[in-house]
């Protein structure tokens, strides 16, 4: 299990436990959070779950793979941390992450 | 994962007794055929499982006896791992939901406004050859097969290649006629369509599957079947459920009110829920590779074949809740499921066009019910495909007030 903090981008915070083995999509899907939109399920293939790693975690979650680059480059996403949430998964570790989320995932 | 039959009639705990919303279930049950020797896979959580693991191949269709020994001369959906990714990798751009809206939607927009002159100027029309017409623009506009003499030359001559390599006999003399038929046809596609496609292209680089095929160096037999790959899956698909959708729409008052009063969401919300009840591919099938044994599979020995049915996966009440043969467009939100659950398949070979035909859809279904005086003049037929296990709709004629 994982606390993990969301900060919406108009500064909204919500913070709900994930389960671990999960994928972080699947965690804020379940725990109602509305910025990630993931309508591919969790293949990597639609690149509408992104969010940005706060700086003090990226060391924890791993750099972006790059199974994640096809679909965060068609977004021209840039931003610094920024990661394809259903390729995160949860573990004890992650325990206190904070991402944040973009305004929109188009 | 047991063998198991599709009920006559829902058993359910709320409604009894139960509601069965389905259209296809009738004729899918009747020509339920798993492939013999396999194991069949028919829990939602079992068939996720698999089609996710790496420990597991493709065995579609006729993957087994592709040779694999030249990959660039095969579409990618014969292919796994690396190799597959790399290569779904290069077009992934083209089907992501930016791309959507931001190019495809023009399309689909276009389109849109010939099917409805087509139809007012001729005050009826059969439905499937306009579900058709949306399907074929809208996949050649992301393979890049855009320099044809016309589109509906081009339309007709990719139904004639997939209608004789779908259909054909697979024993005897007629295996053969149906092989040189379909050959011939392929020369008449490559003729007229491939090749000013890539002559273009050569010239001037664009941003499809074709442009990208030119710069890979692909073989002619290369190219191909990439593109025949995506027209029966992109094409043929998509023409069915578009007919599918209208069908239930134009039986369900309710339905078809709540579809034309809601936002984007609410109308994705009830394409999903139909496509969930009435998947147009009923199965995939995976060879294990390597033995896997999770909670939810149960052991499955290296080398056995598993036959995933789709079908059985969507309304598998550990999923899908109560009532799973009801149609129930906030079910997915509700369950915190992906609203088309297995219908587009799952894992690496998830369905890439899967955005793409649901956007095509509404476009077609939002449009077509705003027309004046719109009403079902004749039912579809349903029909089965025993060689895609898939339903077809046909005969079903639309008629609106004339302009
Ligand atoms: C309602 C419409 C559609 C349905 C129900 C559908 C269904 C599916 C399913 C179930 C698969 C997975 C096959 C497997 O895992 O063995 C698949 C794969 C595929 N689909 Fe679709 N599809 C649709 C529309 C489209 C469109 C519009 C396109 C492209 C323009 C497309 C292109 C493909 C391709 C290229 C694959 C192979 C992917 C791979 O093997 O990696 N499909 N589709
Ligand atoms: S859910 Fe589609 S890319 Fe993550």
């Amino acid at each position: 299990m994982a606390q993990v903090t969301f900060i919406a981008h108009d500064g909204a915070v919500i913070t709900i436990d994930c389960a671990a083995g999960q994928s972080l999509m699947e965690g804020a899907r379940a725990g109602g959070i509305d910025g990630i939109e993931a309508v591919c399920g969790g293949n990597a293939y639609c690149g509408t779950c992104r969010c940005y790693v706060d700086a003090a975690w990226r060391g924890v979650t791993g750099a972006v793979t790059e199974i994640e680059l096809p679909m965060i480059e068609t977004a021209g996403d840039g931003t610094p941390g920024v990661r394809l949430s259903c390729q995160i998964a949860v573990t004890d570790k992650l325990d206190g992450l904070i991402v944040r989320l973009p305004d929109s995932q188009m | 994962m047991t063998a198991n039959t599709v009920p006559d009639s829902a058993q359910c705990p709320v409604h009894r007794p139960g509601r069965d919303d389905r259209k296809s279930a009738g004729v899918a049950a009747a020509h339920f055929a798993p492939t013999p020797g396999s194991t069949l896979v028919d829990g939602f959580h079992a068939a996720r499982d698999i089609l996710r693991s790496p420990k597991v191949r493709q065995a579609g269709a006729s993957t087994e006896h592709v040779d694999k020994s030249r990959p660039d001369e095969i579409s990618f959906f014969f292919l796994d791992g690396d190799l597959h990714r790399k290569r779904r990798a290069a077009v992934a751009g083209l089907f992501a939901p930016k791309t959507i809206v931001t190019r495809h939607r023009a399309v689909m927009d276009r389109t849109m406004d010939a099917i409805v002159a087509r139809l007012r100027a001729s005050g009826s029309h059969a439905l499937d050859e306009l579900s058709w017409q949306m399907a074929v623009d809208v996949a050649a506009e992301i393979v890049g097969l855009t320099d044809s003499n016309s589109n509906d030359g081009l339309a007709r001559r990719v139904k004639a290649v997939l209608e004789t390599s779908v259909n054909a006999p697979t024993k005897g003399l007629g295996k053969w006629i149906a092989l040189a038929r379909t050959l011939k046809r392929i020369g008449t596609f490559w003729n007229k369509d491939m090749v000013p496609a890539i002559a273009a292209r050569k010239l001037a680089p664009r941003d499809d599957v074709i442009s990208h095929m030119v710069q890979a160096g692909f073989s002619k037999k290369g190219m191909i079947m990439e593109t025949l790959s995506y027209a029966g899956a992109g094409m043929m698909t998509t023409r069915e459920f578009i007919v599918m959708v209208a069908w239930h729409l134009f039986d369900n008052d309710g339905l078809r009110q709540r579809f034309l009063a809601g936002d984007e969401a609410d109308q994705f919300a009830i394409l999903e829920e139909i496509l969930r009840l009435e998947p147009v591919a009923s199965f995939n099938w995976r060879r294990a590779a390597e033995p896997i044994d999770e909670a939810s599979t149960g052991p499955v020995a290296a080398g056995e074949l598993l036959t995933i049915s789709i079908r059985h996966a969507n309304t598998d009440e550990a999923i899908t809740g109560p009532c799973p043969f009801e149609l129930d467009p906030d079910r997915a939100k509700r369950m915190k499921v992906n609203g088309p659950y297995l219908s587009f398949g799952d894992g690496p070979h998830r369905c890439p066009g899967a955005q793409v035909a649901l956007h095509e859809t509404r476009v077609f279904i939002d449009r077509l019910f705003r027309l004046p005086g719109i009403r079902l003049v004749s039912p579809p037929e349903i029909q089965w495909n025993p060689g895609i296990h898939g339903y077809e709709l046909r005969g079903a004629i639309v008629a609106c007030d004339p302009a």
